[in-house]
């Protein structure tokens, strides 16, 4: 099993330096530690303290918590297995990051009642806003002092807040939908934008403002994405963004599915990535099943998942010149694509979404020539790459077009969530893979790309290198695959190794619950962070000793990278906004989940 | 040939608005009563259907992972501009067909109706991918079980996603419905309504040839 940066030895976690540093100035009395089986050091802390503690780990404290990772909630009213932790109904989780520690802690908040509520943090961390939002959207849970606590990803007229658990899942379990007349009014009206809503003016006393709506369908809008624009003639005072039109309740889904029928869904999450969201979701129930998995299977998840991140750099390099008016390339680089499918599809058999990782594996061994295909991929993307070096990256046109657009630092990227490229093109070389090997990452020699514009070209400068990093890796792969099986030798690998299984009763038995019913995984709490194409992914499961999960959720690096468009296209004209948009490299389904 | 007629519905309290009854090929009449019409009406019907199959734009407009494949289908290993239909719009006004590719979600769906409503006639929907034909296997809260909730589909391509490949072929079956059309040829000539060919299905007419496989290629070697 990969080596977690957190991973230390105590048992209640609570040898960590951060508890410790905690306990220091706190005192013991306001947190209850609770272990995970990702050593991820955990706290309860009381409601009354949460807002003292973040901003302490925020400000005060040596080497700083500077990114608010994530934030969601959990529906505790259903579960059995709590291991003496705090009461709860509803808990809300925050999880911090810290780049200078190389570490996170995830601090929890027990709530009670059916409809709580919790002082907001969008006065800690600014980027608390949409995660408030979502909670609020998903749970019911009210956050007080939020400056718009509204829906995000359901639409406002929705009824109820479908994570909680008594909320059907199956759209089949309600009326069938139908667009009526009155329906289409109501929810077109429903869409009209309120500039006073969210604090904006529809003019001065010299001239009056325009809002333009650019989405939910736009050609540069890269999905169903909206953008409200407030603009003065062509230059933008503010925005907001609206998401939330591709929501298709991921995180709900895996309430019902069991744990391996819900790979499938993964692959769907950042439809760019394939197998690469597999790989996060794999890891993460692998360390509740306590699975070790075998060096071959490391190196082909490896190797499958940089071949996503080919493919996925190639779409966005392809749009990116795109959308700061290259035409050609778009088409070039698509053809690339084509070859890196036909190896993708002969190894796992389909082309976008494989779901080809199992539990303790893959779902097949190498094919006999895999290799050939692999090489001759590696052999011709390079040439590829230096020619698009010339026509797209070098090109005067497209420099100017976008270099010194959307600028940003260091700082206002850890302070909006960012990771992955868009991080690295301001300097930082945060790249998980190097910081926190996992599935034998460390065995790899490969740089981290960085730039330190912080701009539209740097971001793309840094994904095209990565292209070039990933072949590097995919080259290692193809020379040094170790020989053995393609699944753990554990119980709870599904489907179960087939020689175990037709022995006697029990061994069928078990077979037939294990491939039938899936694997009960053992209760407890697990995450596991990667570096997928986009940035920064991750699953937090909770098991509750069922054969499903009983909350899964996906953090996704997309959803904190639309969030911080305001913040940095303020000011800049219309087609910046378009320059940075395609920048960004987001796909909804990676924003809306 | 079986035929179905469309007529649009304005006071229809759902959307699709209008109604549908089966009918017989409205050229066979015309037939009956005069050869010389008749020939003359159904040359005009073949010209400017084998125009408008030839030349069916359609809408930029992509919801989730089917829109990376139908746009794959545009570039230059599957070519789309063989049949016609590279000329991607991005005003609804200005295109044939709209290409539902992707998740259709309840938040999304008022939209997609505005829309399909901005699209001039004559035009088509293809359904592509399994959420769009059926929600797939998203049958969750927020997304609407299948497109024809609220839209005519003309075509349904399966598959999740669907290769480019299959797209292309969508579309070819969608060339040939329209080949079948009798729509009227002004809106002063004529019968108002569209007269729609029922296509054969797909799946009834290739099982045959797919039950007698009895050999499937090995996923060990490549």
């Amino acid at each position: 099993m990969s080596a977690d940066g957190n991973a230390q030895n105590a048992d209640k976690g609570t040898s960590h330096e951060i508890v410790r540093e905690l306990f220091a100035r706190f005192g013991e009395s306001p947190f209850v530690a609770q272990s995970t089986v990702d050593r991820m050091p955990t706290l309860w802390v009381e409601q009354s303290r949460i807002g003292e503690v973040l901003r302490y780990l925020k400000n005060t404290i040596a080497r700083p918590y500077k990114m608010l990772y994530d934030l969601t909630a959990v529906d505790e009213r259903l579960r059995k297995n709590r291991f003496g932790l705090p009461p709860s109904d509803f808990t809300i989780v925050y999880q911090l990051l810290s780049i200078e520690r190389n570490s996170d802690i995830r601090l929890k908040v027990a709530l009670t009642g059916d409809y709580p509520s919790i002082p907001s943090i969008v006065g800690i961390y600014q980027n608390a806003n949409w995660y408030e939002r979502e909670v609020w959207d998903l749970f019911g849970i009210t956050f007080n002092g939020h400056p718009n606590l509204q829906r995000i990803m359901l639409p406002r007229t929705w009824q109820g807040h479908p994570l909680r658990k008594e909320y059907p899942a199956r759209a089949t379990e309600f009326d069938p939908f139908a667009l009526t007349v009155a329906k289409q009014d109501m929810e077109q009206e429903a869409l009209r934008f309120n500039p006073e809503e969210w604090g904006m003016k529809r003019g001065t006393a010299e001239e009056d403002f325009m809002f333009l709506n650019l989405g939910p369908n736009h050609p540069s809008a890269h999905g169903a994405f909206r953008l409200v624009l407030q603009l003065d003639g062509e230059e933008i005072v503010d925005c907001v963004p609206d998401i939330g039109y591709h929501h298709r309740g991921a995180e709900k889904m895996g309430e019902r599915q069991s744990w391996h029928t819900y790979i499938p869904y993964t692959d769907r999450i950042d439809y760019l990535g394939g197998v690469m969201n597999n790989l996060p979701y794999i890891l993460a129930v692998e360390k509740l099943a306590g699975i070790q998995v075998p060096d071959r299977v490391k190196t082909i998840r490896v190797m499958l998942c940089e071949f996503f991140r080919i493919t996925s750099h190639l779409l966005y390099y392809g749009t990116y010149c795109q959308d700061v008016g290259a035409m050609s390339p778009v088409f070039f680089m698509f053809v690339d694509r084509q070859k890196a499918y036909d190896v993708i599809e002969a190894i796992t058999g389909f082309r976008m979404h494989p779901a080809w990782f199992r539990i303790g594996g893959v779902a097949h061994d190498l094919p006999q020539g895999w290799d050939r295909l692999v090489r001759d991929f590696v052999e011709y993307l390079p040439k590829r790459l230096d020619e698009y070096q010339k026509a797209a990256l070098e090109n005067s046109i497209l420099k100017m077009r976008s270099r010194g657009v959307a600028k940003y630092n260091t700082a206002d990227a850890l302070e909006w969530g960012v990771t992955g490229a868009g991080l690295r093109a301001t300097g930082s070389d945060y790249d998980l893979r190097k910081a926190r090997p996992y599935s034998g990452y460390e065995n790899f020699d490969f740089e981290v790309p960085t730039a330190t514009g912080g701009d539209v070209y740097d971001r793309c400068v840094v994904r095209v290198e990565e292209m070039r990093q990933s072949i590097r890796i995919i080259k290692q792969c193809l020379e040094n695959m170790p020989a053995g099986p393609y699944k753990a030798d554990h119980p709870l690998t599904c489907p179960p190794p087939k020689e175990r299984t037709l022995q006697d009763i029990e061994t069928l038995i078990t077979h037939f619950l294990g491939v039938s019913w899936g694997p009960v995984m053992p209760a407890g709490e697990s995450s596991q962070m990667i570096e997928a194409t986009k940035g920064i992914n991750s699953y937090y499961l909770t098991s509750d000793g069922s054969t499903m999960s009983y909350r899964t959720h996906i953090r996704t690096p997309s959803f904190a990278h639309l969030q911080q468009i305001p913040s940095v296209i303020k000011g800049s004209m219309i087609p910046d906004l378009i320059a940075y948009i395609a920048s960004i490299d987001f796909v909804m389904a990676d924003v809306d989940r | 040939m079986e035929y179905t007629l469309t007529r649009i519905d304005t006071d229809g309290p759902r959307y699709p608005q209008e109604q549908r009854e089966p009918a017989r090929d409205p050229m066979e009449d015309q037939m009956h009563r005069s050869i010389f019409l008749g020939k003359l009406e159904d040359m005009l019907k073949g010209t400017v259907n084998w125009g408008r199959k030839n030349s069916i734009w359609p809408y930029n407009f992509g919801l989730s992972c089917c829109y990376v494949e139908m746009a794959t289908a545009f570039t230059p290993t599957h070519d789309l501009a063989r049949f016609g239909s590279e000329v991607i719009r991005a005003s609804p006004r200005q295109a044939d067909v709209i290409v539902i590719a992707g998740t259709c979600f309840q938040k999304m769906a008022p939209v997609v109706q505005r829309l399909y409503e901005q699209m001039l006639e004559p035009k088509w929907v293809i359904s592509m991918g399994s959420c769009a034909n059926s929600g797939g296997m998203y049958d969750i809260y927020s997304v609407v079980q299948g497109v024809d909730k609220f839209l005519p589909v003309d075509v349904y391509i399966p598959g999740c996603p669907p290769r480019p490949e299959a797209f292309l072929q969508g579309l070819m079956l969608l060339q040939d419905a329209i080949g079948k059309e009798r729509r009227p040829l002004s809106w002063v000539v004529g019968d108002q309504g569209v007269y729609k060919a029922n296509m054969p299905s797909q799946r009834d007419k290739h099982r045959e040839e797919r039950m007698a496989v009895t050999k499937l290629r090995t996923p060990d070697s490549v």
